[in-house]
Order: structure tokens, then C-alpha cells, then sequence
């Protein structure tokens, strides 16, 4: 097979026409997209706030440039400034990475209008893609299945009969909502107008908005995306799906490709679908395509990520291509890596997101430093990572510290790998999620494949810390103790007249 | 000597029963004999329990010790003894929950409050959370103000000693 880590590029008769790329992000996918430049003879700058001037990403990059802002996040917001660090540089492209400025459409433009090669789609399809409305009927009018939906409206009762045309349950929520506030699910058509009054009425005690709309709700859904490829002039790929119903907070935390126990024609529909939206879109670049499935088999299109996915590996693991390098040479016009015809798919991949938080306190997000990392290696694994030792982990950023990404020639070994290598891992300093990442792993339910958006909550109790064996804990409580001067000096203490030089003997 | 040793946020007593000719402890009436001393410092580990070689990762920060072990992470603190003497019950201050920003203020010195009564609001990764009193009882300080940050565990308000009844 391909080297899952991607990292061996495959020579082609076209020249990359960039010389230097500015990545206007930070770390592990900064250091990630740096990794892809060296090995295609590119030079790479990095861009860092005063706060993080030594960190990985700043020393890997060829150059580094400090951007100035209130907080470090204010500064990788500010676009403008990036694009005249990247003119003053000399860069002739700009990475966006993943979050940040990657998705939004006046940024892309404006990188264009400097003259600057944007590795990402136009202006036009980050907004139209951007736009949850938008998205969605341009989504619905090239044949993808979207929920059927009622629009916000204030007449509750004209609300409540075109509702009850869609069928039932439904999901009433605000408007204007989000978090779950004046959200509710409705089962029968005698539950429907009483229930929209309430969700009208809180929407508005909350937003300020009191129109509500409903949509088909899915049971037990499975979120699954596309990722796909599009070359800008209606040619699109797709390279099989990704499952990331393992979520806590509405964000993932476990993904695999591909996605288990799909039937194959459902999972052919799903592929179909996203590369129909692609190419009707003439997207340019990489991109993901979200779904979520039903447990009745039917699938809605949820939305289009105009951008690299933090979860791109496990996509690379099975198809040995390199999606940064993919989306370089999308952008420099050379087009798709490969037909369609010529994708293949090797074994499986997991990735389990490292994040400062902890599992038994409902996933608040921890600070602290990184004091220690050890980290496994095997041919089949990738840790990406943006950590320095003593590497102090604040609030300033997002909680997610590191990706441990594993291939497997099958699920069940993928799991296992993934098992032993969080097992081996060593990140100390502040708490984080490991152990509770490998329990979901572990558990019967995981292991069948049987996923869905409510799988952290419905499986709460089983996945809660368990008490560590007897003889764990004594050993545990031992180290701790011998780790803790006071304890360690006057467990090893010697006779007075040599008590002060006891603690050099070690 | 007995030391108090918290786990994982239970509390355990490791005593040192001898230390000649090996380091013997005792933990819930069982003796552990341990040789192969390691240091106490950061990093990977090897000690050696009733001669079996134990290896383990661990870090300091700050009082807190991190641990891997078997697996497996731990968080390990040695209670200060002065500590359990001052007899804190653990209702005379409110501490922050997690790391954030206060958003606003509630209540100021002096002021009674009720058990459950919102005290401060903070905010954290976007989450606004309200801090609420632990007890009825008067407001002796409010260490933070509206903007202003703080750590994990770090006392926010601390409320007047209760008055003794008898």
C-alpha cells in the first residue's frame, strides 16, 4: 500500500508554480501543512502572536512572522493584517488551515485582490456554501436530499399545518437558536401547535426572535461526510466517506473512515450525492460534504465544509494520498490527483481527538502545561501534534491538543491499535480526555459499529471512570507518593549524619 | 508516619511502616515492600514492588502530581496536614469550577446571601456558568471583578466564618 503517513510524494511532470506559501493558522494542522511544503520544495511561512513566538509551528516554518493583536485569537482573525504580512514576505499562496479565517468568503476575496493564490474555493462558493439557507436549496435544487422543513414564520397556526404535512417526529427549534434553547422534538400532530407556542415563546425570551421552524426529525442519527475534490471546472472525486458520530458538545471526538457497517448501495448514494453537489457547485479544493443518516436509511445534507477537515488523516490513511498536497495542486490549476475509476481504499483509520478537558466533569475544558509527553510510535500511527515541552495550555485556544490517527487492515485491528497506542501515550500536566477515548473504544457498542449523534450520552454510565484494580491503585499510590519530596526524603531518609546527602544518592 | 495522599479526589493513607532493610508501606492494612528506588523528578519511572519492576510516567504542576500507570491516568495530591486542621469545611469559599472570566458581579461584601443564590456569573469557552453560594451566610470578599480572569480552583468569593451557635 500507499505509506499511510503520506509523506512520500509521488513526482509529476507539473511544477508547482508557488514558491512560498504563508499558512495563516497555528498549531497541529499549521505544523501539518508544513510538513506537506518541505517535501514538495516549498518554502513555508508561519505566522505566530507575540505569546506564541516559540512555538512548533513558528520554528518548523523556513520563515515566521509575528502578527499583532489583543489576544492571539483577535490577531490570527485579523486578515488584513496576514495578507500584508504575506505581501511583505513575499508569499506567493495562502494556507487558511481549518478554523480561523478558512472559511470566510470577504478573507479569500481580499487574499485574491492583493494577488495572492488563495488555497481554497472563490469567494463566492465559501458564501454560498457558508449560508445554511443558501446552501441548503442550492443543495435541494441539484436533486440532494435535504429534511423537509417548514421557514420561520409568526403565524403559528398556518406553522403548525404545514408542519403536520411533513410527518412525524419533528424538531421545532428558533430561528435564530442554537444551543439547544427552544428546541424541541414533536411526535404527534395534537403535541404540534402547543409546542411551537412554547418554542416561539422562548425563542423570543432568548433571541429576540420569536419565529420558529421545524424540520424532519432523524432518530438515532449518524453523522456521516464525503470528502471530496473538485478541480474548479465542474470535475469532481469523492474518497469515500468518514463516520464522526462520537460527540460530546456537539463536537466530534472519535472518526473513522470509512464509516461502519454502510451497505454498499447506501453508501454509493451518499458518495453520489456530495460529488453531484460538488461539481454542479464547480468547487475548487478540498472540501467535506456532511450528511446525517438516519437509522431508516434515509440521509439529509447537513452542510458543506469549504475547507481541510481536522479529521483529513484518517481519510489519507486509506487512500495514501496527501490532501494538502491535493489541494496545492488544485490550486495551482493542475487539477484532480486521480479518476474517479482509479481511487482505491485500503483497510481502515481511526482518529481520536486529545483535548484538554475532563470527561467527568461534562467536558470542561482544563488548563495546566504540558509537562510531560511520550508519545507511541509505529509505522501505523500518526500524533499530530503542535506541543513543546512546558508548553503552558490556557484557555486561549481551542481545548483540542494533539490527533491520534491509526490505520488498520480492518476496523476491529484499528481499534485494537488505537486502544494500545492512547494506552502508551503519556501527556501529563493537565488533565485530558485518553482514558475516556479508549473506553468509548472499547466499548461492545463501539466496537459493532453502532453509532449515532446521542452515542456519549446514551452510553453515559459504561463510559464513566471506573475504580482502577487493587493492585493498580497501590502501585499508582506508591509512585505518587515517592514523587512527592516530603514523602520520598523521609521514606529514604538515612541516619542523621548523612540525612543531607540521602537525596543526592539518586 | 502516616501521610494523606489524595487520588483521584479520594483520600488514602500510605504509611511508612520500615525503612530498613527495605522501604515497607503499608495502604489499606496491606504491606507493599518497595526497592528499585526512583527519583522523585518528571518523566518515565521504574520502581520496584514485592520485586517487580513497576513503570510509570508522571509530572509535576504546580501541587498536583499527573500520573500514567497501567494505562491509565492519575492525578495525585499530598494533603498539607495544616490544611485539615484548619477545618475548612469546604463552605466558606466558592471556587472557580474551571478556568474563564468573570462576566458580573451578583452580590458585594457584606452581603447575605441564601444557599443557591448566584453569587457571580463566569464564562468559559464560551459557557456561562453560574457560581452560587454553598451556604446562607455573609460575604466576607469577592477576589475577582467583572473582566477579570482566573484558574481553575481558584477561590472567587469567600464567605464570613459561620457564627458558632453553642
Amino acid at each position: 500500500m500507499n505509506s499511510p503517513l503520506a509523506s512520500t510524494p509521488v513526482v509529476t511532470a507539473n511544477v508547482i508554480p508557488f514558491k512560498k506559501i504563508l499558512i495563516a493558522n497555528r498549531g497541529e494542522i499549521a505544523c501539518r501543512v508544513i510538513r506537506t511544503l518541505s517535501a514538495l520544495g516549498i518554502a513555508s511561512v508561519a505566522i505566530h502572536h507575540r505569546l506564541e513566538a516559540r512555538a512548533k509551528h513558528a520554528r518548523m516554518a523556513d520563515q515566521a512572522v509575528e502578527i499583532k493583536g489583543e489576544t492571539p485569537v483577535a490577531a490570527h482573525l485579523d486578515g488584513r493584517q496576514i495578507i500584508e504580512a504575506a505581501l511583505a514576505i513575499g508569499a506567493d499562496a495562502i494556507h487558511p488551515g481549518y478554523g480561523f479565517l478558512s472559511e470566510n468568503a470577504g478573507f479569500a476575496k481580499a487574499v485574491a485582490n492583493a494577488g495572492i493564490a488563495f488555497i481554497g474555493p472563490d469567494a463566492a462558493t465559501i458564501a454560498l456554501m457558508g449560508d445554511k439557507i443558501s446552501a441548503r436549496d442550492f443543495a435541494a435544487a441539484h436533486g440532494i436530499p435535504v429534511a423537509p422543513s417548514v421557514m420561520p414564520t409568526q403565524d403559528i397556526d398556518a406553522f403548525a399545518r404545514d408542519a403536520a404535512a411533513i410527518g412525524f417526529p419533528l424538531l421545532i427549534k428558533a430561528a435564530a437558536g442554537g444551543g439547544g434553547k427552544g428546541m424541541s422534538i414533536v411526535r404527534s400532530a395534537s403535541e404540534l401547535t402547543e409546542a411551537a407556542r412554547i418554542a416561539a415563546s422562548e425563542a423570543q425570551r432568548y433571541f429576540g426572535d420569536g419565529r420558529v421552524y421545524a424540520e424532519t426529525y432523524v432518530e438515532r442519527p449518524r453523522h456521516i461526510e464525503v470528502q471530496v475534490l473538485g478541480d474548479g471546472q465542474g470535475n469532481a472525486i469523492h474518497l469515500f466517506e468518514r463516520e464522526c458520530s462520537v460527540q460530546r458538545r456537539f463536537q466530534k471526538i472519535i472518526e473513522e473512515a470509512p464509516a461502519a457497517n454502510l451497505a454498499p448501495e447506501l453508501r454509493e448514494a451518499i458518495c453520489a450525492a456530495a460529488v453531484r453537489l460538488v461539481a454542479a457547485a464547480k468547487y475548487k479544493n478540498a472540501g467535506t460534504v456532511e450528511f446525517i443518516l438516519g437509522a431508516d436509511g434515509r440521509f439529509f445534507f447537513l452542510e458543506m465544509n469549504t475547507r481541510l477537515q481536522v479529521e483529513h488523516p484518517v481519510t489519507e490513511m486509506i487512500t495514501g494520498l496527501d490532501l494538502v498536497r491535493a489541494q496545492i495542486e488544485i490550486a495551482a490549476g493542475h487539477g484532480l490527483p486521480m479518476a474517479q475509476g482509479a481511487m482505491m481504499q485500503n483497510g481502515h483509520a481511526i482518529e481520536c481527538r486529545i483535548c484538554a478537558e475532563d470527561p467527568a466533569r461534562d467536558f470542561l475544558p482544563e488548563t495546566g502545561a504540558v509537562q510531560y509527553l511520550g508519545v507511541p510510535e509505529a509505522d501505523y500511527l500518526r500524533f499530530e501534534n503542535g506541543l513543546d515541552p512546558g508548553q503552558r495550555i490556557t484557555t486561549d485556544f481551542d481545548p483540542m491538543l494533539a490527533k491520534l490517527v491509526v490505520h488498520g487492515p480492518d476496523r476491529d485491528v484499528a481499534i485494537a491499535r488505537s486502544i494500545a497506542a492512547l494506552k502508551e501515550l503519556a501527556l501529563l500536566g493537565v488533565t485530558i480526555n485518553i482514558d475516556y477515548l479508549a473506553r468509548v473504544l472499547a466499548h461492545p457498542a463501539f466496537r459493532a459499529g453502532d453509532l449515532h449523534t446521542g452515542f456519549v450520552a446514551e452510553h453515559r454510565e459504561a463510559l464513566a471512570v471506573g475504580e482502577p484494580a487493587p493492585e493498580a491503585l497501590h502501585q499508582a499510590l506508591i509512585a505518587a507518593a515517592l514523587g512527592f519530596r516530603e514523602f520520598h526524603d523521609l521514606a529514604f531518609g538515612v541516619p542523621e549524619p548523612h540525612a543531607t546527602i540521602g537525596r543526592w544518592r539518586n | 508516619m502516616v501521610f494523606k495522599l489524595v487520588l483521584d479526589g479520594n483520600l488514602h493513607e500510605i504509611d511508612i511502616v520500615r525503612r530498613r532493610p527495605h522501604l515497607v508501606l503499608r495502604i489499606d492494612g496491606r504491606e507493599h515492600e518497595v526497592s528499585g528506588i526512583g527519583s522523585y523528578g518528571d518523566g518515565r519511572q521504574t520502581i520496584e514492588i514485592a520485586g517487580t519492576a513497576i513503570h510509570f510516567a508522571r509530572a509535576h504542576a504546580g501541587d498536583r502530581q499527573f500520573l500514567r500507570l497501567d494505562g491509565r491516568s492519575f492525578e495525585a495530591k499530598l494533603l498539607d496536614p495544616r490544611s485539615v486542621e484548619a477545618g475548612g469545611s469546604g463552605q466558606d469559599s466558592v471556587k472557580a469550577p474551571m478556568p474563564g472570566a468573570v462576566i458580573s458581579l451578583h452580590k458585594a461584601v457584606r452581603d447575605h446571601v441564601l444557599r443557591g443564590e448566584t453569587i457571580v456569573t463566569i464564562e468559559s469557552m464560551k459557557l456561562q456558568t453560574a457560581l452560587l453560594a454553598p451556604r446562607d451566610g455573609v460575604i466576607a470578599a469577592i477576589l475577582r471583578v467583572a473582566g477579570e480572569v482566573f484558574d481553575k480552583d481558584e477561590v472567587i468569593v469567600r464567605l464570613e466564618a459561620p457564627a458558632q451557635v453553642n
